[in-house]
Protein backbone atom coordinates (compact mmCIF):
# COMPACT_ATOMS: atom_id res chain seq x y z
CA UNK A 1 0.00 0.00 0.00
CA UNK A 2 3.01 2.23 0.73
CA UNK A 3 4.77 1.46 -2.00
CA UNK A 4 1.65 2.46 -4.38
CA UNK A 5 1.41 5.72 -2.66
CA UNK A 6 4.94 6.21 -3.50
CA UNK A 7 5.17 5.32 -6.87
CA UNK A 8 1.35 7.09 -6.72
CA UNK A 9 3.30 10.63 -6.15
CA UNK A 10 6.41 10.02 -7.30
CA UNK A 11 4.29 9.68 -11.23
CA UNK A 12 2.33 12.81 -9.70
CA UNK A 13 5.48 14.57 -9.30
CA UNK A 14 7.42 13.68 -13.01
CA UNK A 15 4.24 14.73 -14.79
CA UNK A 16 4.66 17.88 -12.41
CA UNK A 17 7.62 19.13 -13.58
CA UNK A 18 6.39 19.44 -17.62
CA UNK A 19 3.69 22.00 -15.98
CA UNK A 20 6.06 23.17 -13.19
CA UNK A 21 4.61 26.40 -11.65
CA UNK A 22 6.96 29.43 -12.30
CA UNK A 23 8.48 30.35 -8.96
CA UNK A 24 6.78 32.96 -6.33
CA UNK A 25 10.37 34.74 -6.08
CA UNK A 26 13.47 35.15 -8.33
CA UNK A 27 16.82 36.07 -7.40
CA UNK A 28 17.76 38.97 -9.67
CA UNK A 29 21.54 38.46 -8.82
CA UNK A 30 21.43 35.22 -9.73
CA UNK A 31 24.34 34.99 -12.66
CA UNK A 32 22.15 32.41 -14.34
CA UNK A 33 19.14 33.87 -15.01
CA UNK A 34 19.26 34.82 -18.73
CA UNK A 35 17.75 38.17 -19.27
CA UNK A 36 16.66 39.59 -22.53
CA UNK A 37 18.94 42.05 -24.80
CA UNK A 38 16.26 43.68 -26.82
CA UNK A 39 15.38 46.80 -24.59
CA UNK A 40 11.81 48.42 -25.29
CA UNK A 41 11.55 51.98 -24.21
CA UNK A 42 8.35 53.24 -23.53
CA UNK A 43 6.76 55.53 -25.75
CA UNK A 44 5.22 59.09 -24.26
CA UNK A 45 1.79 58.19 -25.13
CA UNK A 46 2.15 55.16 -22.50
CA UNK A 47 3.09 57.42 -19.95
CA UNK A 48 0.90 60.30 -20.65
CA UNK A 49 -1.86 57.93 -20.88
CA UNK A 50 -1.75 57.22 -16.99
CA UNK A 51 -1.52 60.67 -16.45
CA UNK A 52 -4.15 61.38 -17.92
CA UNK A 53 -5.74 59.45 -15.62
CA UNK A 54 -5.50 61.86 -12.83
CA UNK A 55 -7.29 64.36 -14.58
CA UNK A 56 -7.01 66.69 -18.08
CA UNK A 57 -3.74 68.41 -18.55
CA UNK A 58 -2.46 70.65 -20.46
CA UNK A 59 -0.29 69.18 -23.42
CA UNK A 60 -1.12 72.20 -25.93
CA UNK A 61 1.57 74.36 -23.48
CA UNK A 62 3.86 71.41 -24.50
CA UNK A 63 4.03 71.86 -28.21
CA UNK A 64 6.81 73.53 -29.93
CA UNK A 65 7.63 74.69 -33.23
CA UNK A 66 11.47 74.89 -33.37
CA UNK A 67 13.35 75.19 -36.43
CA UNK A 68 15.68 72.56 -37.42
CA UNK A 69 19.30 73.68 -38.69
CA UNK A 70 20.71 70.01 -39.93
CA UNK A 71 24.44 69.64 -39.99
CA UNK A 72 27.03 66.84 -41.16
CA UNK A 73 26.73 64.78 -37.56
CA UNK A 74 24.60 62.11 -38.26
CA UNK A 75 24.18 61.03 -34.19
CA UNK A 76 22.66 64.63 -33.54
CA UNK A 77 20.74 64.34 -36.23
CA UNK A 78 19.72 61.03 -34.95
CA UNK A 79 18.71 62.28 -31.54
CA UNK A 80 16.47 64.99 -33.38
CA UNK A 81 14.23 62.11 -35.45
CA UNK A 82 13.70 60.66 -31.90
CA UNK A 83 12.82 64.28 -30.31
CA UNK A 84 10.65 64.63 -33.69
CA UNK A 85 8.80 61.31 -32.99
CA UNK A 86 8.52 62.40 -29.53
CA UNK A 87 7.27 65.59 -30.54
CA UNK A 88 4.60 64.36 -32.73
CA UNK A 89 3.57 62.32 -29.91
CA UNK A 90 2.85 65.37 -27.77
CA UNK A 91 1.28 67.08 -30.64
CA UNK A 92 -1.29 64.20 -31.04
CA UNK A 93 -1.84 64.05 -27.14
CA UNK A 94 -3.00 67.71 -27.67
CA UNK A 95 -4.54 67.27 -30.92
CA UNK A 96 -2.68 69.65 -32.83
CA UNK A 97 -3.32 68.58 -36.39
CA UNK A 98 -1.37 71.76 -37.56
CA UNK A 99 1.51 70.44 -35.09
CA UNK A 100 1.45 66.56 -36.04
CA UNK A 101 1.51 68.39 -40.29
CA UNK A 102 4.38 69.97 -39.09
CA UNK A 103 5.94 67.07 -37.06
CA UNK A 104 5.64 65.08 -40.13
CA UNK A 105 6.97 66.74 -42.64
CA UNK A 106 10.14 67.36 -40.49
CA UNK A 107 10.11 63.45 -39.81
CA UNK A 108 10.69 62.93 -43.73
CA UNK A 109 13.28 65.66 -43.84
CA UNK A 110 15.65 63.90 -41.15
CA UNK A 111 15.09 60.20 -43.02
CA UNK A 112 16.38 61.16 -45.81
CA UNK A 113 19.74 62.62 -44.05
CA UNK A 114 19.62 59.49 -42.20
CA UNK A 115 19.62 57.74 -45.23
CA UNK A 116 16.10 55.67 -44.14
CA UNK A 117 13.38 57.78 -46.43
CA UNK A 118 12.18 54.54 -48.33
CA UNK A 119 10.96 52.73 -45.50
CA UNK A 120 9.39 55.65 -43.51
CA UNK A 121 8.00 57.60 -46.01
CA UNK A 122 4.74 56.07 -46.13
CA UNK A 123 4.49 55.98 -42.63
CA UNK A 124 4.97 59.52 -42.47
CA UNK A 125 2.69 60.47 -45.69
CA UNK A 126 0.02 58.74 -43.31
CA UNK A 127 0.60 60.46 -40.21
CA UNK A 128 0.32 63.86 -42.58
CA UNK A 129 -2.85 62.78 -43.84
CA UNK A 130 -4.79 61.38 -41.01
CA UNK A 131 -3.72 63.86 -38.74
CA UNK A 132 -5.70 66.31 -41.53
CA UNK A 133 -8.61 64.03 -40.79
CA UNK A 134 -8.09 64.39 -36.85
CA UNK A 135 -7.73 60.44 -36.64
CA UNK A 136 -5.62 60.20 -33.72
CA UNK A 137 -6.12 56.63 -33.30
CA UNK A 138 -4.23 56.03 -36.99
CA UNK A 139 -2.11 58.75 -36.40
CA UNK A 140 -0.79 57.19 -32.77
CA UNK A 141 -0.26 53.78 -34.39
CA UNK A 142 1.83 55.48 -37.54
CA UNK A 143 3.80 57.90 -34.86
CA UNK A 144 5.23 54.10 -33.51
CA UNK A 145 5.63 52.08 -36.76
CA UNK A 146 7.62 55.35 -37.71
CA UNK A 147 9.77 54.97 -35.03
CA UNK A 148 9.99 51.03 -35.20
CA UNK A 149 10.58 51.32 -39.10
CA UNK A 150 13.26 53.88 -38.77
CA UNK A 151 15.02 51.46 -35.81
CA UNK A 152 14.66 48.21 -38.08
CA UNK A 153 16.18 49.86 -40.91
CA UNK A 154 19.10 51.28 -39.01
CA UNK A 155 19.70 47.64 -37.60
CA UNK A 156 19.52 46.37 -41.14
CA UNK A 157 22.23 49.12 -42.62
CA UNK A 158 24.05 48.20 -39.43
CA UNK A 159 23.53 51.72 -38.25
CA UNK A 160 23.27 50.62 -34.51
CA UNK A 161 24.82 53.51 -32.45
CA UNK A 162 21.43 55.46 -34.10
CA UNK A 163 19.55 52.81 -33.08
CA UNK A 164 20.35 53.78 -29.39
CA UNK A 165 20.80 57.54 -30.35
CA UNK A 166 16.72 57.27 -31.63
CA UNK A 167 15.75 55.95 -28.60
CA UNK A 168 17.53 58.27 -26.66
CA UNK A 169 16.05 61.46 -28.15
CA UNK A 170 12.70 59.83 -28.02
CA UNK A 171 13.04 59.50 -24.17
CA UNK A 172 14.27 62.54 -23.84
CA UNK A 173 11.56 64.84 -25.43
CA UNK A 174 8.52 62.61 -23.76
CA UNK A 175 10.62 63.07 -20.20
CA UNK A 176 10.81 66.72 -20.94
CA UNK A 177 6.88 67.44 -21.52
CA UNK A 178 5.80 64.84 -18.62
CA UNK A 179 8.24 67.22 -15.92
CA UNK A 180 6.69 70.23 -17.40
CA UNK A 181 3.18 69.30 -17.14
CA UNK A 182 4.13 67.78 -13.59
CA UNK A 183 5.99 71.17 -12.86
CA UNK A 184 3.05 73.59 -13.58
CA UNK A 185 0.48 71.35 -11.64
CA UNK A 186 2.08 69.35 -9.17
CA UNK A 187 1.01 66.12 -7.59
CA UNK A 188 2.16 63.70 -5.67
CA UNK A 189 0.69 61.01 -7.36
CA UNK A 190 1.47 62.24 -10.75
CA UNK A 191 4.97 62.42 -9.80
CA UNK A 192 5.92 58.99 -9.91
CA UNK A 193 5.60 58.41 -13.46
CA UNK A 194 9.34 60.28 -13.22
CA UNK A 195 10.08 57.13 -11.02
CA UNK A 196 12.36 56.06 -14.36
CA UNK A 197 15.84 54.92 -12.60
CA UNK A 198 16.61 51.65 -13.83
CA UNK A 199 15.20 53.15 -17.66
CA UNK A 200 17.75 56.65 -17.17
CA UNK A 201 20.84 53.96 -16.28
CA UNK A 202 19.79 51.48 -19.19
CA UNK A 203 19.96 54.76 -21.54
CA UNK A 204 22.93 55.92 -20.05
CA UNK A 205 25.01 52.69 -20.39
CA UNK A 206 23.75 52.38 -23.68
CA UNK A 207 24.97 55.52 -24.29
CA UNK A 208 28.51 55.27 -22.85
CA UNK A 209 28.92 51.64 -24.84
CA UNK A 210 28.65 53.89 -28.29
CA UNK A 211 31.80 54.17 -30.38
CA UNK A 212 33.75 57.35 -29.56
CA UNK A 213 33.51 59.22 -32.88
CA UNK A 214 29.42 58.50 -32.32
CA UNK A 215 29.70 60.83 -29.15
CA UNK A 216 32.33 63.23 -29.89
CA UNK A 217 32.03 66.82 -28.50
CA UNK A 218 30.43 69.39 -26.58
CA UNK A 219 26.91 68.34 -26.79
CA UNK A 220 27.75 64.57 -25.95
CA UNK A 221 29.74 65.45 -22.83
CA UNK A 222 26.46 67.21 -21.90
CA UNK A 223 24.13 64.44 -23.05
CA UNK A 224 26.12 62.07 -20.51
CA UNK A 225 26.37 65.13 -17.59
CA UNK A 226 22.87 65.44 -17.50
CA UNK A 227 21.80 61.86 -17.98
CA UNK A 228 24.01 61.52 -14.99
CA UNK A 229 22.20 63.94 -13.57
CA UNK A 230 18.71 62.34 -14.28
CA UNK A 231 20.05 59.02 -12.48
CA UNK A 232 20.39 61.77 -9.26
CA UNK A 233 16.87 63.18 -9.51
CA UNK A 234 14.76 59.93 -10.51
CA UNK A 235 14.90 58.19 -7.14
CA UNK A 236 11.63 57.91 -5.59
CA UNK A 237 10.32 57.76 -1.70
CA UNK A 238 8.76 54.44 -0.42
CA UNK A 239 5.56 55.60 -1.75
CA UNK A 240 7.16 56.02 -5.03
CA UNK A 241 6.68 59.66 -5.66
CA UNK A 242 9.44 62.02 -6.78
CA UNK A 243 9.58 65.51 -4.34
CA UNK A 244 8.07 68.71 -6.65
CA UNK A 245 12.11 70.48 -6.49
CA UNK A 246 13.26 67.31 -8.57
CA UNK A 247 10.39 67.49 -10.59
CA UNK A 248 11.58 71.12 -10.80
CA UNK A 249 14.95 70.02 -11.79
CA UNK A 250 14.38 67.11 -13.86
CA UNK A 251 12.29 69.45 -16.15
CA UNK A 252 15.01 72.34 -16.56
CA UNK A 253 18.10 70.02 -17.18
CA UNK A 254 15.66 67.67 -20.01
CA UNK A 255 14.96 71.60 -21.52
CA UNK A 256 18.11 72.49 -21.60
CA UNK A 257 19.70 69.20 -22.86
CA UNK A 258 16.57 69.29 -25.63
CA UNK A 259 17.46 73.06 -26.63
CA UNK A 260 21.01 72.27 -27.09
CA UNK A 261 20.14 69.52 -28.65
CA UNK A 262 17.88 71.48 -31.51
CA UNK A 263 20.44 74.38 -31.06
CA UNK A 264 23.80 72.78 -31.84
CA UNK B 1 -16.80 36.02 -48.57
CA UNK B 2 -17.73 39.75 -47.68
CA UNK B 3 -17.14 38.76 -43.87
CA UNK B 4 -13.76 37.57 -44.93
CA UNK B 5 -12.63 40.51 -46.81
CA UNK B 6 -13.45 42.67 -43.92
CA UNK B 7 -11.54 40.74 -41.67
CA UNK B 8 -9.08 41.18 -43.75
CA UNK B 9 -9.10 44.75 -44.14
CA UNK B 10 -9.28 45.04 -40.51
CA UNK B 11 -6.69 42.81 -39.99
CA UNK B 12 -4.35 44.97 -42.42
CA UNK B 13 -4.94 48.18 -40.83
CA UNK B 14 -4.03 46.76 -37.68
CA UNK B 15 -0.60 44.82 -38.70
CA UNK B 16 1.08 46.10 -41.70
CA UNK B 17 2.96 42.83 -41.66
CA UNK B 18 -0.09 40.75 -43.15
CA UNK B 19 -0.31 43.54 -45.20
CA UNK B 20 2.92 42.12 -46.65
CA UNK B 21 1.65 38.78 -46.25
CA UNK B 22 -1.22 39.57 -48.50
CA UNK B 23 0.57 41.13 -50.97
CA UNK B 24 2.85 38.21 -51.44
CA UNK B 25 0.31 35.67 -51.30
CA UNK B 26 -2.51 36.72 -54.15
CA UNK B 27 0.59 37.37 -56.22
CA UNK B 28 1.30 33.71 -56.28
CA UNK B 29 -2.17 32.69 -57.38
CA UNK B 30 -1.48 35.01 -60.17
CA UNK B 31 0.32 34.27 -63.60
CA UNK B 32 4.22 33.28 -63.28
CA UNK B 33 4.49 35.76 -65.77
CA UNK B 34 3.70 38.95 -63.83
CA UNK B 35 6.43 40.70 -61.64
CA UNK B 36 6.86 39.48 -58.28
CA UNK B 37 6.35 42.54 -55.66
CA UNK B 38 9.08 43.56 -53.65
CA UNK B 39 8.50 42.01 -50.20
CA UNK B 40 9.46 44.72 -47.57
CA UNK B 41 9.77 43.12 -44.79
CA UNK B 42 10.33 39.08 -43.63
CA UNK B 43 6.99 37.47 -42.08
CA UNK B 44 7.56 36.58 -38.71
CA UNK B 45 4.71 33.52 -38.30
CA UNK B 46 5.21 33.38 -34.89
CA UNK B 47 4.53 36.88 -33.97
CA UNK B 48 1.84 36.83 -36.33
CA UNK B 49 0.48 33.91 -33.82
CA UNK B 50 0.51 36.77 -30.77
CA UNK B 51 -0.70 39.30 -33.06
CA UNK B 52 -4.09 37.12 -33.85
CA UNK B 53 -4.05 36.20 -30.64
CA UNK B 54 -4.46 40.27 -29.21
CA UNK B 55 -6.51 41.15 -32.03
CA UNK B 56 -9.67 40.73 -29.79
CA UNK B 57 -7.96 42.96 -27.12
CA UNK B 58 -7.29 45.66 -29.48
CA UNK B 59 -10.60 46.56 -30.45
CA UNK B 60 -13.93 47.76 -28.47
CA UNK B 61 -15.04 49.82 -25.29
CA UNK B 62 -11.53 50.13 -23.88
CA UNK B 63 -9.33 48.88 -25.76
CA UNK B 64 -5.26 47.69 -25.28
CA UNK B 65 -3.25 49.91 -27.82
CA UNK B 66 -0.68 47.78 -29.05
CA UNK B 67 2.91 48.98 -29.05
CA UNK B 68 4.91 48.23 -32.98
CA UNK B 69 8.09 46.83 -30.46
CA UNK B 70 8.40 43.62 -29.22
CA UNK B 71 11.03 40.64 -28.29
CA UNK B 72 12.18 37.64 -29.73
CA UNK B 73 14.55 34.68 -28.97
CA UNK B 74 14.68 31.20 -29.11
CA UNK B 75 14.60 29.17 -26.08
CA UNK B 76 14.94 25.10 -24.66
CA UNK B 77 12.49 23.35 -23.06
CA UNK B 78 12.44 23.30 -18.80
CA UNK B 79 14.38 27.45 -19.84
CA UNK B 80 13.24 31.00 -19.06
CA UNK B 81 14.30 34.32 -20.17
CA UNK B 82 13.36 37.67 -18.25
CA UNK B 83 12.58 40.71 -20.13
CA UNK B 84 13.26 43.88 -18.45
CA UNK B 85 10.11 46.61 -19.28
CA UNK B 86 9.27 49.67 -17.37
CA UNK B 87 5.75 49.97 -16.72
CA UNK B 88 3.59 52.69 -15.56
CA UNK B 89 0.98 52.81 -12.56
CA UNK B 90 -2.21 53.43 -13.39
CA UNK B 91 -2.34 51.59 -16.88
CA UNK B 92 -2.72 48.62 -17.74
CA UNK B 93 -0.51 46.23 -20.03
CA UNK B 94 -1.23 42.98 -21.73
CA UNK B 95 1.76 40.64 -22.77
CA UNK B 96 0.87 37.66 -25.51
CA UNK B 97 3.66 35.49 -25.92
CA UNK B 98 3.67 32.95 -28.93
CA UNK B 99 5.90 30.02 -29.61
CA UNK B 100 6.29 27.58 -32.89
CA UNK B 101 5.38 24.51 -32.26
CA UNK B 102 1.42 24.10 -31.41
CA UNK B 103 2.11 21.59 -28.56
CA UNK B 104 4.41 24.08 -26.70
CA UNK B 105 2.99 24.58 -23.08
CA UNK B 106 4.00 27.96 -22.04
CA UNK B 107 4.31 29.88 -18.52
CA UNK B 108 4.24 33.95 -18.89
CA UNK B 109 4.72 35.76 -15.27
CA UNK B 110 5.45 39.60 -14.21
CA UNK B 111 7.91 40.10 -11.12
CA UNK B 112 8.45 43.47 -9.52
CA UNK B 113 12.02 44.87 -9.57
CA UNK B 114 12.23 43.04 -6.29
CA UNK B 115 11.97 39.90 -8.12
CA UNK B 116 8.35 39.02 -6.28
CA UNK B 117 6.10 37.41 -8.54
CA UNK B 118 2.96 39.94 -9.29
CA UNK B 119 -0.88 39.52 -9.54
CA UNK B 120 -1.76 39.16 -12.91
CA UNK B 121 -4.60 37.65 -15.08
CA UNK B 122 -3.59 34.64 -17.52
CA UNK B 123 -5.54 34.10 -20.39
CA UNK B 124 -5.25 30.88 -21.96
CA UNK B 125 -6.59 30.33 -25.77
CA UNK B 126 -7.19 27.31 -27.67
CA UNK B 127 -3.99 26.18 -28.90
CA UNK B 128 -1.20 25.96 -25.71
CA UNK B 129 1.66 27.86 -27.74
CA UNK B 130 -0.09 31.14 -27.55
CA UNK B 131 -0.48 32.49 -24.02
CA UNK B 132 -1.38 36.11 -22.65
CA UNK B 133 -1.43 37.73 -19.31
CA UNK B 134 -2.69 41.11 -18.03
CA UNK B 135 -0.75 43.18 -15.29
CA UNK B 136 -2.17 46.28 -13.28
CA UNK B 137 1.29 47.75 -12.00
CA UNK B 138 0.98 48.79 -8.18
CA UNK B 139 4.04 50.95 -8.58
CA UNK B 140 5.45 52.92 -11.50
CA UNK B 141 9.26 51.07 -12.10
CA UNK B 142 10.86 48.22 -13.39
CA UNK B 143 9.31 44.92 -13.80
CA UNK B 144 10.47 41.60 -15.53
CA UNK B 145 8.33 39.28 -17.74
CA UNK B 146 9.68 35.81 -17.34
CA UNK B 147 8.71 33.38 -20.04
CA UNK B 148 8.94 29.86 -20.08
CA UNK B 149 8.96 26.67 -21.60
CA UNK B 150 7.71 23.79 -20.34
CA UNK B 151 9.47 20.37 -20.49
CA UNK B 152 6.34 18.75 -22.46
CA UNK B 153 8.20 18.86 -26.02
CA UNK B 154 11.57 18.21 -26.74
CA UNK B 155 12.63 20.52 -29.17
CA UNK B 156 13.89 24.61 -28.75
CA UNK B 157 11.31 26.90 -29.54
CA UNK B 158 11.64 30.56 -31.10
CA UNK B 159 9.40 32.53 -28.94
CA UNK B 160 7.91 35.87 -29.91
CA UNK B 161 6.21 38.51 -27.34
CA UNK B 162 4.46 41.65 -28.08
CA UNK B 163 2.85 44.01 -25.43
CA UNK B 164 0.47 46.69 -25.48
CA UNK B 165 -1.32 49.65 -22.94
CA UNK B 166 -4.55 51.28 -21.90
Amino acid sequence: MIKQCLIGVLIAGGLQTGYAQSPDRINLSDPNLVIVDDSVIPIPLEIFASLDKLGAQNWSAQVEKRDIVLDTNRSRTAMLFGLIVSDGFIAVQAEDKDGVKRMGREVLRLASVLGISNSVESHANSIITHAGHGEWDVVRKELDRTRQTAINQMKQQQDEELVDLVSLGGWLGGTEALSAVLKENYTLEGSDLLNQIDLVKQLKSDFNSLPKRARRGKLFSQVEKTLTHLESLMISDASGSISEGKVIEISLSTKNLVNAIYES
Amino acid sequence: MKADSNLLLFLKRLFPSILVASAFLSVSAQDSKEEAPVVLEKIDPIKLAAQRAALGDLTGEKPFILRESGWKGTINPGEARLVQIQLFRRNEYQFWLAMGDRKAELNLNIYDGEGQKVESEEITYDESNVVSTRVKPALTGVYYVRISLKTTIEDPQEWSMIYAYR
